[in-house]
């Protein structure tokens, strides 16, 4: 049997859906039995095969084809491939429509949906409807997402939707940095984002907006955000007039090694956002046994417990502050943190996979 | 029925946590007058003020389980007590009293949380666990009855049955939470789980919490709506409905009647209230009192038909003429018992004084039967509305945006509100989410600081809980859909907080049969096309009770209970709205933009839309609570 896998991206940027698809990818070929073969079929992505892709493929790839952002390249690569004992792993809902047609040709293909978070939690168009319908499974990345699907999409089969959750990189784990204690005279959070204007709703402004509460309770803490964007003269506006300059840092935009230094140097990792589909970014902290703090929204609940963190409303600035303050009163267990990310490792995802898979 | 307080702070000594929770008490002394109590063990004191209404002689609180491990302080009314005392016994526990608050004691002791979706009733509550160091407190499902908190440093928890308590214990500040008001602006009220004030918390209902001994808080949902489908009690055909849903109503009037003091009704003259009032004659209910508010003003009063309702179940009928005049005279009073802001409830205030005065502790009340039969304008609007939708979405987006820009130049209330609809709603929920807004979106943030503004935007103007209520839908049905949000926000959020104020403002407990899990769980899962028939509003509820409700009643055309209070405004209010519009009070809302809501309320003086009134005393509301002086701390 062959497997297509259809991404927007895989290795042309860091976005979320990429680093998630070329997990799939590294996953589906891992499953391949001997004779089975996986092609991906990539829109955005040049052809040439990517340094990083061995790191994320077995012998079962036969293939990386990059479309380069041509979409009828992409559909008429996709539909040369399926063939009729195919199965397609279609890794964004806008490509869905082509896997239809790919069954509509081969009616012995089965077709998956890899729902992601946000791009599936809005009303569907008569296209898309069918073509979520025709699918064998819709593995979504968690209950949140799952239960957004069945509300825009009534007409869709329950037992179809499964849950997949999202799963870490095995190639971002901490490096041998020396062990670090929680400081709780000087706590020391740590955002990580983009700081993007179309993505306000990361709650990072009200994160900054805590600080002066938190800055009560723990005069020396410190508040560091990594990333880069154009929200980035309103953040530091923001920062300007609470007067608190001396409590919060920007980085900027940092490479992974500086990145993972920030995971393991923080006490509490903090991003409140209202619309996190799953929220891998809290579970790269937790690989550094870094408690969280997230938004009662989106699919965090269900990343976020209260052995691994906290959760407070969105937008609700003295529960933020009041969580925080909670965070470093009552440090979590490293140990039980580092161990419930784990539970979200590769392996626990490709078994996961398997079984969606039969 | 009481008012319930407490602290968990490790870092207070036992001295100082009973000063506080006294002083809580005491700020709820019209919730319990009958009797009151306090403990103190370990980093905790509870203590409760007791309006004693099942088992008076017997049912102090706190209650201790017979082994002191367990303490209880609770709020409410437990209607199945006496089958689950049976059930407890036979499982081994020794009732000391027949109190339904030693009933939920033992089953919280036996089962733990398990214990919740077995309770009938309304209930707040909060059990200590003396072994454990525990706080564990929950709120009923569908928030008749109120639970308050807010954290205290080093994991400390402090709770109360009203904010003014929370207020009172001297251990909290009253600062007031910006995005509070804008929520406010939105929709009449402030929705679970923010309040007025910064810190403070209003558990959602259907939540649990519990305090761990490391200080760690836990909250979690315990109960969500029923099945959309169950076939296994779903009828057959309307006439099977109508027989079942009979027996139901008959059972839930039979369950809120369990009390061991006088019970009576408010009887508007509405098919839900005369329903509830039919219902009790016919279960037995002897020398039944019922209380009515009438009113001189023309179109307003609804007292012939109330009379009607009366003579016909053969009731000792009390009426009160409410007038501008007595209002404007109570207002200070009334506005003493507000605890957060509200667009409504002077009616019950008005009924529950009555009745009080009259001579019953526990009132029934016919809140809930438009939600449950679907009687509202919206079970009509938003189906219709949401078959715009997708035509809608098809639209350019430049289109769009000149269509709602267009709307929004008009002054017309409800250009304004499609507006909102148009830009904001996605789907049905969404729809629900934004219809019971009072305030269009473009006034509301006209209304607002800057600051304020800026906190409104980034909530948006969907109702907090979105996507819980969404979640807890699927498969459901659009009159169900429609059906839970105006339980689970106007009627939650609106309606039975304020019955709970503003009864308990009179030591009355106000209990609503509509509002039952029992019933719900039977007429839930029933056809739309039952419960509810557009050309006929709450025909299976008239078709159930037919033979006991009068003809002219059932066939009336459904009439909202309003009060006149437009006129007043212009008149007897008047001089109260000038007090509380002018630069001295705003003042003290910095939070509003002074001229915009100083236009509202000029344009309204000078204006003919009879419906603008309740955006004016929304707002006004909100200002005079701010104003209002701060009780001394005794």
């Amino acid at each position: 049997m062959k497997t297509i896998l259809l991404s927007p991206e895989l290795f042309l940027g860091e976005g979320g859906i990429a680093r998630i698809m070329r997990l799939y990818l590294k996953s589906l070929c891992e499953l391949a039995a001997p004779g089975e073969a996986v092609v991906a079929v990539v829109l955005n992505d040049f052809p040439g095969d990517d340094s990083k892709l061995p790191r994320y493929s077995t012998p079962a790839l036969h293939g990386v084809l990059g479309c380069s952002r041509s979409k009828w390249r992409f559909a008429r690569a996709t539909l040369n491939q399926a063939q009729r004992d195919a199965r397609i792993v279609c890794g964004h809902l806008h490509q869905l429509p082509i896997a239809w047609l790919a069954k509509r040709l081969n009616p012995g293909l089965n077709y998956y949906l890899v729902a992601h978070g946000i791009e599936v939690w809005r009303p569907y168009s008569a296209l898309e409807v069918l073509a979520m319908r025709g699918a064998t499974a819709i593995w979504c990345i968690s209950e949140y997402t799952r239960r957004q699907m069945l509300r825009f999409c009534p007409q869709l089969d329950p037992r179809r939707l499964v849950v997949v959750p999202n799963t870490l990189d095995p190639f971002f784990t901490p490096t041998e940095l020396p062990p670090t204690t929680p400081t709780p005279a000087a706590p020391k959070l740590l955002v990580v984002s983009r700081l993007a204007t179309t993505d306000t709703y990361k709650g990072i402004d009200t994160v900054i907006e805590a600080m002066p509460h938190f800055l009560r309770l723990h005069p020396q803490g410190q508040l560091r955000i990594v990333g880069g964007g154009n929200d980035v003269p309103r953040l530091t506006a923001l920062v300007a007039t609470l007067q608190l300059q001396h409590a919060v840092t920007f980085t900027g935009i940092i490479d992974d090694a500086a990145l993972r230094a920030e995971y393991a140097n923080c006490d509490i990792f903090a991003l409140p956002s209202r619309k996190e589909g799953f929220g891998l970014v809290y579970l790269e902290a937790m690989t550094y046994g870094k408690p969280c703090l997230g938004a009662r929204a989106g699919g965090v609940p269900e990343v976020i417990n209260d052995h691994v963190g906290v959760l407070a409303d969105y937008g609700n600035i003295p529960e933020i502050a009041v969580a925080l303050d909670d965070l470093v009163r009552h440090p979590r267990d490293a140990t039980t943190i580092r161990a419930h990310a784990d539970s979200f490792d590769f392996t626990h995802f490709t078994q996961r996979l398997a079984l969606a898979l039969r | 029925m009481c008012g319930i307080a407490g602290v968990l702070a490790p870092n207070l000594d036992a001295s100082q946590r009973e000063q506080a929770v006294t002083r809580m008490i005491r700020a709820q002394h019209h919730r319990g007058p009958d009797d009151q109590g306090l403990y103190s063990q370990g980093p905790v004191t509870i203590g409760m003020a007791r309006l004693a209404i099942i088992d008076p002689a017997n049912g102090r609180q706190p209650m201790h389980s017979a082994d002191g491990r367990f303490t209880i302080v609770f709020n409410g009314a437990i209607y199945n007590y006496r089958e689950l005392q049976a059930e407890l016994r036979a499982e081994g526990w020794q009732f000391r009293t027949n109190c339904d608050t030693e009933v939920l004691l033992a089953a919280f002791a036996l089962r733990g949380a398990a214990c919740l979706p077995r309770l009938r009733g309304m209930f707040a509550f909060a059990i200590w666990d003396k072994e454990k160091q525990t706080l564990f407190a929950a709120r009923g499902p569908l928030g008749i009855k109120p639970f308050y908190y807010a954290r205290l440093p080093n994991g400390g928890l402090l709770f109360g049955s009203e904010l003014n308590v929370l207020l009172a214990s001297g251990l909290v500040e009253r600062a007031i939470d910006l995005s509070a008001v804008g929520e406010y602006l939105a929709r009449f009220s402030i929705p679970a789980p923010r309040t007025l004030y910064q810190g403070l918390q209003n558990l959602p209902p259907g939540h649990s919490l519990e305090v761990l001994p490391n200080g760690r808080l836990k909250t979690e949902v315990w109960w969500t709506m029923p099945l959309p489908s169950q076939p296994a009690i779903r009828s057959l055909n309307y006439s099977d409905f109508v027989y079942g849903l009979r027996a139901q109503l008959e059972d839930t009037i039979r369950a809120h009647q369990v009390a061991d003091v006088p019970v009576g009704a408010f009887l508007s003259g509405g098919m839900d209230s005369s329903a509830i009032v039919g219902l009790m004659a016919r279960t037995g209910v002897s020398h039944l009192k019922t209380f009515s508010l009438i009113f001189d003003e023309p179109g307003f009063s609804e007292a012939e038909s109330a009379r009607l309702a009366a003579e016909t179940f053969g009731t000792e009928h009390h009426e009160y003429l409410l007038t501008g005049a007595q209002l404007a005279k109570d207002l200070p009073r009334i506005l003493a018992t507000f605890d957060q802001p509200t667009g409504d409830g002077i009616n019950t205030y008005y009924a529950s004084q009555m009745a009080r005065a009259g001579g019953v502790t526990v009132a029934l009340s016919g809140l809930g039967g438009d939600e449950l039969f679907g009687s509202y304008p919206s079970f009509r609007d938003l189906p219709r509305l949401n078959t715009i939708l997708p035509w809608w979405r098809k639209f350019p987006q430049g289109l769009q945006k000149r269509i709602v820009k267009g709307l929004r130049s008009r002054a017309d209330a409800r250009a304004l509100k499609l507006a909102d609809f148009l830009a904001s709603a996605r789907d049905l929920h969404e729809l629900a989410s934004l219809q019971r807004r009072v305030l269009p979106e473009a006034v509301r943030l006209s209304l607002l600081s800057p600051e304020a503004r800026a906190h409104a935007e980034r909530l948006g103007p969907h109702h907090p809980m979105l996507d819980q209520f969404a979640g807890d839908l699927i498969g459901a049905d659009a009159f169900q859909i429609i059906s839970a949000w105006e339980l689970r926000t106007y009627m939650a959020d609106v309606l039975l907080r304020d019955s709970d104020v503003f009864s308990m403002a009179h030591s009355l407990e106000l209990r609503v049969p509509f509002v039952d899990p029992v019933l719900l769980g039977w007429l839930w899962p029933q056809p739309a096309h039952f419960k509810h028939d557009p050309q006929h509003p709450k025909r299976a509820l008239a078709d159930a009770v037919a033979d006991i409700v009068p003809a002219a009643i059932r066939n009336r055309q459904k009439k909202g209970f309003a009060l006149p209070f437009g006129a007043w405004m212009r008149r007897e209010l008047r001089p109260f709205l000038d007090e509380t519009f002018s630069n001295s009070s705003l003042a003290n809302c910095p939070w509003l933009d002074t001229a915009a809501v100083q236009t509202i309320w000029r344009e309204f003086l000078t204006g003919t839309d009879t419906r603008a009134w309740s955006r004016v005393w929304t707002i006004a509301v909100l200002i005079a609570l701010v104003n209002r002086p701060i009780p001394a701390r005794r």
